[in-house]
């Protein structure tokens, strides 16, 4: 396999440039003018505003703490017909909360039919839900539930993709980096948008707090 | 008393048409409408009897070093004029944007080649930007949709010009045609390269023209005109063909391609 | 094997198919309205796609610095990084990975670099269970067909066609009557085989070099539940797949999601960093990153550099008048349309993919829809003066050109020459229009030519004004 790294080097043919000189070129080419006029308002306004936008089409809510999480969750399975039992994601502040009445697990299911999540954050510009892999956060929760309900902060919105980014740039980096912007679709038969491909077919976000 | 202050014919821009091969060979009229509007625009035109082609087919082909050959010959014989004008924004472009490339590493023409680059228009922009000149008392009833060929449209930026052109005859009605900026399937030698490719694609445009309901089907590139005009004589359409420039001269009532005079 | 017809017999199959037109027309129709409807909501686009393009060029101008960044990077958070020269080199390094780990059965995310180097071909030569996840993947592997489209690969299948196909398949197919009810049997066929998989296959949008991780972007999910559940990811990426660092990777999906299909950003974009740590409950216990040349540093020093900008977003595939007319599989090669037309003499040899520069009307319509301004007119062109240079035009176009060549050089020849062709003419014409004429069967097959009349121009200008 060295031998393909040497060989693939050398076929590049030039030899590196400076390190700090090509950092610094890069720097300058970073989006800012040229990006779409989107995030035109608080950052969790528009986030809320985008998740529910046509393009996204997921559900929205917001409420006042977190302790209101779990009575936004009963209503939605109430509102969906489900039974009252979910997949818990086994994060703390999740775990933390008065889920009584609703049978909670901590193993998520091949197939099942809802999954309660915590997002790290948020991002203003695609409403997209941002979740990193941890113990508390393993990365199935996102993609094995039909109803997958979601709690974010509002104080935790990035308003622009590259916000996002820069918030970890240069940080100790999760395995893995889910940006979920609405619920499961395909495009694969006649470019027709059918939801609920392989991961959720339903996506509910609920906005915790005031930014 | 007034005096009519005329401008000395010598400062009136001194204009090559270059007609190119298709109106030489296939549609004089369109060379005669491009000399009759350059005049009324004030220029002093001539017409090259040395010219023959711009060189796209060889360029097309991949035939680069023929091409150059082509190229510095025209250049050479078009020098001598203020501005070149070609009725056809394909063979404009070739002059105006490909010449440049093709002799940019050679010391001896690379200037000469874009200097007559920056002198050379498409005619309809020509007259709409250059000369902002506007068709009067000229009147046709009639409706018409218009193609967007390509090269004029992306190479050299011709949209505006022609409508606004046109816009100016009396009782013309420009209808609007559904994809009138989807290639027409002449792409040049390509149609008769790949024929069967180039039928799927005309005949596709062919409906779009049929469906615009209009009359007359104008543009401003003979190659594409003759393309869409031929696949509507063939499916038995009735929609008529002209260069716009024929219209804009005035010769809207003339026969129309492929009409026996 | 079979003998693979040529490009004309393909094509000619292909117009010859109808429902192959409407299946075409339905799906790039769909994307070329989305993606106009994106593009009028971003009136900055032409700025972004500078930057796009400038972004790919300073990659591509500092590869090899930034590969071994990102395999610095990759490798310190427990990647493990292949280096591959060929298709076939890569596809030996996957085929090992998977030897070693004795595994059965691996799941395949979408990815075309996996098709430009016979990975699927080379799974199976090696005896292993291959499930295609993505629905079109899935789609074409039951049908047996490659792949028509770098975005839509079962892009030639209408519903009704996919019905029968999932009726035939699958073991719990239902009713089949709507689009929906179709996506419901694949996921139900394929759920328990994401969970029961030894390996995980996908590809590379982007490779950030700052942070080594993997981006990837889908909107099935079956991505992610191809990558997590196995007990080893593999990820198979071209070596021009990277960006400096995540902030440009966002500025590259902005450009590449509202292109392929009009959305603002896929559902799913996700970043893949290293194999499972300590601390995980979910997550591949390893990950492998194949990095893969296979013609791509020929490209870098052979003219074709502004190529390795493409991000196979498919908005010139879905925008090219001759794709629409026949389709991917007439192309016989990986990647068809204007990208895959520049792309096939590298990957194929010039000789045998010449037709595809040439299949070409130069409209520029591809170029125009770019996300990155790949002069793909121009790069065409190129191979069309290689393909003049070594000879490969058939003896009877490169003779008339040549002798058209020589009379253009030749005015009064080649007046003489046109007023030779215009007295002939009017001999085959009927009412002003020649519908057959000698030598002309390319134009008049299919359309009708008007008889000129009355000479050339010039003539006709020396006449009337007497010069």
């Amino acid at each position: 396999m060295n031998d393909a790294r040497t060989e693939i080097l050398k076929a590049i043919g030039k030899v590196p440039g400076n390190p700090a000189t090509i950092a610094a070129q890069a720097q300058r080419l970073r989006a800012g003018a040229c990006r779409p006029d989107r995030v035109n308002g608080p950052a969790d306004e528009v986030f809320i505003e985008r998740l529910r936008s046509p393009g996204v089409a997921a559900t929205a809510e917001r409420v006042a703490t977190m302790q209101d999480f779990p009575d936004a969750v009963r209503r939605y399975l109430a509102a969906h017909q489900l039974a009252p039992a979910l997949a818990l994601q086994p994060h703390p502040d999740l775990q933390a909360l008065d889920w009584s009445g609703i049978a909670t697990h901590e193993h998520i299911a091949t197939d099942e039919p809802a999954a309660v999540g915590l997002a790290l954050g948020g991002i203003a510009e695609t409403g997209s839900l941002v979740f990193h892999s941890s113990s508390v956060s393993p990365t199935l929760f996102c993609f094995l539930p039909l109803h997958h309900i979601v709690a974010v902060r509002a104080s935790q919105i990035w308003p622009w993709l590259e916000d996002y980014a820069d918030a970890f740039a240069g940080c100790a980096q999760p395995r893995n980096v889910n940006l979920i912007t609405g619920a499961s679709g395909t495009t694969d038969i006649e470019g027709t948008l059918v939801r609920g491909a392989h991961g959720p077919g339903w996506l509910h976000a609920v906005l915790i707090g005031n930014a | 008393m007034t005096l009519e202050i005329r401008p000395a014919e010598n400062s009136l821009p001194h204009v090559a048409l270059f007609a190119t091969c298709l109106v030489n060979a296939m549609r004089p009229a369109v060379g005669f409408a491009a000399l009759a509007l350059l005049e009324q625009a004030g220029c002093r035109v001539d017409v090259p009897q040395a010219q023959t082609c711009c060189g796209q087919p060889a360029l097309n082909s991949g035939d680069t070093e023929g091409t150059r050959q082509i190229a510095r010959r025209n250049i050479e014989m078009l020098e001598p004029f203020d501005h070149v004008v070609v009725p056809s924004g394909s063979c404009a472009a070739t002059i105006r944007l490909h010449y440049p490339e093709l002799l940019a590493q050679d010391p001896a023409w690379a200037a000469r080649a874009r200097n007559l680059a920056a002198r050379t228009h498409e005619l309809l922009s020509y007259l709409a930007d250059i000369r902002g000149w506007l068709p009067e008392g000229i009147s046709l009833e009639a409706s018409a949709t218009y193609h967007d060929s390509c090269s004029g449209l992306r190479e050299l930026g011709v949209k505006a010009q022609p409508r606004k052109l046109l816009a100016a005859v009396k009782d013309l009605t420009l209808r609007k045609l559904e994809g009138e900026e989807t290639c027409c399937g002449f792409g040049g030698t390509f149609c008769v390269k790949y024929p069967a490719i180039s039928n799927a694609i005309v005949d596709e445009k062919a409906v779009a023209v049929e469906a615009s309901g209009a009359a007359l089907l104008l543009g401003g590139d003979l190659g594409c005109l003759l393309n869409m005009a031929g696949k509507l004589h063939r499916r038995g359409a009735d929609v008529r063909a002209f260069h716009a420039a024929e219209i804009l001269a005035g010769m809207g009532d003339a026969p129309a391609i492929g009409e026996i005079p | 094997m079979s003998h693979t017809p040529d490009f004309n017999t393909r094509v000619a199959a292909a117009l010859a198919n109808p429902t192959l037109k409407v299946a075409i027309e339905r799906t790039t129709g769909t994307a070329r309205t989305k993606r106009a409807a994106a593009m009028a909501a971003w009136p900055e686009f032409p700025a972004a796609r500078a930057l796009g393009r400038d972004i790919k060029d300073h990659v591509i101008e500092n590869l090899a610095h930034y590969l071994v960044e990102f395999e610095k990077n990759a490798v310190a958070a427990g990647t493990k990084v292949h280096w591959a020269r060929s298709g076939e080199e890569a596809c030996q390094i996957v085929v090992d990975i998977c030897r070693k780990a004795k595994a059965k059965s691996v799941t395949r995310a979408k990815s075309m670099l996996g098709e430009e180097i016979g990975l699927p071909h080379a799974l199976e030569a090696a005896g292993l269970e291959r499930v295609e996840t993505d629905l079109a993947e899935h789609i074409i592997q039951l049908a047996g067909d490659p792949p028509s489209h770098i975005v839509w690969p079962a892009l030639h299948k209408t519903r009704e066609q996919v019905a029968e196909l999932f009726r035939a398949h699958h073991r719990d197919p239902g009713a089949m009557a709507t689009v929906e009810a179709m996506v419901a049997s694949a996921r139900r066929q394929l759920r328990e085989k994401f969970m029961a998989a030894d390996v995980g296959i996908s590809g590379a949008n982007f490779l950030i070099a700052d942070t080594g991780a993997v981006c990837t972007v889908t909107n099935e999910g079956n991505a992610e539940l191809t990558t997590t559940p196995p007990r080893i990811h593999i990820v198979t990426a071209g070596i021009e797949k990277l960006v400096p660092s995540t902030a440009h990777a966002m500025a590259m999906l902005r450009l590449l999601v509202r292109s392929a299909t009009g959305a603002e950003l896929t559902q799913y974009t996700t970043f893949h960093n290293g194999p499972k740590r300590a601390e995980d409950r979910d997550g591949p216990d390893e990950f492998h990153v194949v990095l893969v040349d296979a013609g791509r540093t020929r490209m870098l020093n052979e003219g074709l550099a502004e190529m390795l900008r493409c991000i196979r977003c498919g908005a010139c595939l879905n925008h090219c008048v001759v794709y629409r007319q026949i389709g991917g599989h007439a192309y016989g090669a990986t990647y068809p349309g204007p990208m895959g037309s520049v792309l096939t003499p590298v990957l194929d040899g010039l000789e045998q993919a010449q037709d595809l520069p040439r299949a070409c009307t130069l409209n520029g319509q591809c170029q125009e829809v770019c996300p990155v301004a790949i002069p793909l007119p121009t790069l065409l062109r190129g191979w069309r003066e290689k393909s003049w240079q070594r000879g490969f035009e058939p003896a009877t176009v490169r003779w008339a050109l040549v002798l058209w060549r020589f009379m253009a050089m030749r005015p009064r020849l080649y007046e003489f020459a046109g007023n030779l062709g215009l007295r002939i003419m009017p001999l085959f014409s009927r009412g002003g229009w020649i519908s057959r004429m000698p030598m002309a069967g390319g134009w008049t097959a299919h359309r009708d030519m008007p008889s000129p009349s009355g000479g050339t121009f010039l003539a006709q200008y020396r006449r009337r004004f007497k010069k």
